[in-house]
């Protein structure tokens, strides 16, 4: 026998006990672990490093309104603008209306300048790219998408229409992959397909989004189109392209607030909980450990192999939690990675991972030690006599 | 010698205790238990101690095995002064010098006999081996191989106490405490129990300090030391 296995066996003396203390920390860690990552994930989505010298347009009254797609040029002869983008949210639906996916009217003369870090341009050849601007009814989807749908080039994909009134026939011209998953559950098509089936639109578009030489150029950048804009028909809203998708996140409300919050309340309930369980072990073991101490099993001795116990325990629960949180991780990524393309990159973190270890970890010898270490302090005649 | 000291004779003293004195304290009342104890217990002996109820022979047998502090006087116990160590040393010392027996075995049930006796090896630095050796060398002695894999719940009280006395003897201390160690056996265990507690002082030379109220077990012992009230009253020779 060897000192581990004298831990493990001191621990498995109550099999139910130590099951569902070990269940209600796998359980604790795992929700833990699941909602930084969802916290993280999000936190990525509104502190997107491709993002910082871009800047979204769109009317000051909502995303419901539109601007004027004459708009564009002025905003082109700006100095600090290396190119802009007219995009469209289309909202359409493949199939089934749960068949659910991010599809964009986009101008695909300054898209893939636009966002080029997130096309991965190295990847895409040149009649790739040749088909797809000669072709008005192709369309370009990302690898991750054409894969949940079996989608390859040269497929015709009918997308229904829910905002706009059209169902665009439109064949696939190009896959791209992307550093991302996030950014790869995407479709891109034609933006004259929305201008000429949709009459209203003609010369209108939802936003445009403008790629500046360096992020310095921002701040003024901003100031002066919505000043230039200010008192027109048709007022101008410039902001970040993560402010932007800041807007989106607040939606949920302040999901950060919340999260710590239900993490604070699980941490503390674990504690308490495991705290209880731990000081109900080592009470029942009272009479135990007096015996290991008369035969001379120093108090150290006995306080570190009660800690150990702890931190077997929750190192156990920790790592199944862990564990859990990655597969459900995968989970998430699949199922709802297409409809919010922001989950398509939800993962539990190393540093999360560490976090979630690290927090169980001293639940554990905090739990333990309170019990523990008055356990060692009990004098052994005490503890012979608690025998009865 | 001090005039009024307890002394046992028959050669090297392997036990010490020189005006030992011990009290409890209930709030603001100190409460003597034990008082003025001079005593000399020779290497070798078998001494019962015996007592009415409240008469301080556990207290006696915890100063003896160091698992209490006196609160007057001093120790010397294996050749030790217990007074002046600290508690890990005395710790260590317990390990090595002593072997305890309890009334109810007070065995680890989650371990089986083999890994219960094993146990206070583990503190030794003995290896996998010889902790094995001496481990199986233990487990015969008190006849119990074949019941070497069995854990507590599967042994009678009888087996559980030559198991106990197993645990106590594998490190080979020089001495043997035990607080009624047949106080939960039928009278068949107990007479097993202790004639081998017998064997281990005749044969294997442990001096064995044994606590209790039972004059048929205490008739084992070759010497009987009577408590009352806390201070030594006499001492009695078995004649066997």
């Amino acid at each position: 026998m060897r000192w581990l296995a004298l831990i493990w066996k001191s621990l498995m003396r109550s099999k139910r006990r130590t099951i569902l203390i070990a269940g209600s920390l796998v359980l604790s860690v795992f929700t833990v672990a699941v909602l930084q990552s969802l916290l993280t994930t999000l936190n990525a989505v509104t502190n997107n490093p491709n993002s910082s010298n871009r800047l979204v347009v769109r009317h000051k009254s909502g995303l419901t309104q539109m601007l004027p797609r004459s708009y564009e040029a002025y905003l082109r002869q700006q100095t600090e603008v290396e190119t802009v983008c007219a995009l469209q949210w289309f909202g359409g639906y493949y199939q089934d209306p749960r068949n659910f996916f991010a599809n964009f009217a986009s101008d695909e003369t300054t898209l893939f300048q636009t966002f080029r870090e997130e096309f991965g341009l190295a990847g895409i050849t040149e009649a790739q790219m040749k088909d797809y601007l000669r072709d008005g009814a192709g369309c370009i989807v990302g690898e991750s998408l054409a894969k949940k749908n079996g989608w390859k080039v040269g497929d015709v994909v009918p997308l229904t229409g829910t905002i706009f009134p059209i169902n665009p026939r439109l064949t696939i011209r190009m896959i791209f992959k992307s550093p991302k998953p996030s950014d790869e559950n995407v479709l891109h098509f034609h933006y004259k397909v929305l201008e000429e089936g949709v009459p209203r639109m003609k010369g209108l578009v939802g936003s445009f989004w403008v790629r500046t030489h360096r992020p310095e150029d921002i701040p003024r950048l901003i100031e002066r189109v919505d000043r230039h804009y200010a008192n027109s028909a048709y007022e101008t809203l410039t902001e970040t392209e993560n402010a932007f998708n800041l807007s989106f996140v607040k939606m949920l409300g302040n999901i950060g607030a919340i999260i710590q919050g239900i993490t604070a309340a699980v941490v503390v309930a674990i504690l308490i909980v495991t705290g209880n369980t731990m000081a109900t072990a080592i009470r029942e073991r009272t009479t135990e450990i007096a015996v290991c101490r008369a035969m001379g099993f120093s108090s150290t001795r006995v306080l570190a192999l009660l800690l150990m116990e702890g931190v077997l325990l929750v190192g156990v629960g920790g790592l199944l939690g862990v564990l859990l949180a990655n597969l459900a991780a995968g989970g998430v990524r699949s199922s709802l990675g297409a409809a919010m393309p922001f989950f398509a990159d939800f993962a539990i973190l190393p540093d999360t991972v560490i976090s979630c270890m690290a927090g169980a970890l001293a639940i554990g010898l905090l739990a333990t030690f309170i019990p523990a270490y008055a356990a060692t302090r009990r004098p052994i005649t005490e503890g012979l006599k608690a025998v009865g | 010698m001090d005039a009024n000291r307890f002394d046992l004779g028959g050669g090297e003293p392997i036990i010490i205790l020189d005006d030992v004195a011990k009290s409890y304290w209930r709030e603001t009342l100190e409460i003597p238990v034990l008082q003025g104890i001079d005593l000399e217990i020779p290497r070798g002996s078998y001494i019962a101690l015996m007592g009415p109820s409240g008469s301080g022979k556990t207290t006696l047998l915890n100063l003896i095995a160091g698992i209490d502090r006196p609160t007057g006087g001093s120790l010397e116990v294996c050749g030790h002064h217990l007074n002046g160590l600290d508690d890990d040393e005395l710790a260590a010392w317990r390990n090595l010098h002593v072997g305890f027996i309890f009334q109810n075995y007070n065995l680890v049930p989650v371990l089986n006999a083999f890994e219960n006796v094993e146990l206070p090896l583990l503190l030794t630095g003995a290896g996998r081996g010889e902790r094995r050796d001496r481990v199986e060398e233990a487990l015969a002695l008190v006849n119990l191989t074949d019941r070497m894999f069995n854990y507590p719940r599967q042994l009678s009280g009888g087996q559980e106490q030559r198991v106990a006395i197993a645990r106590a003897i594998v490190t080979n201390p020089d001495l043997l405490v035990a607080d009624e160690p047949t106080g939960a056996l039928d009278a068949k265990n107990a007479e097993e129990v202790l004639g081998l507690m017998e064997r281990l002082n005749a044969e294997l030379g442990k001096t064995i300090v044994m606590v209790t109220h039972d004059p048929k077990a205490a008739h084992h012992a070759r010497h009987q030391i009577h408590l009352e009230k806390g201070v030594l009253d006499r001492t009695v020779e078995v004649n066997r």
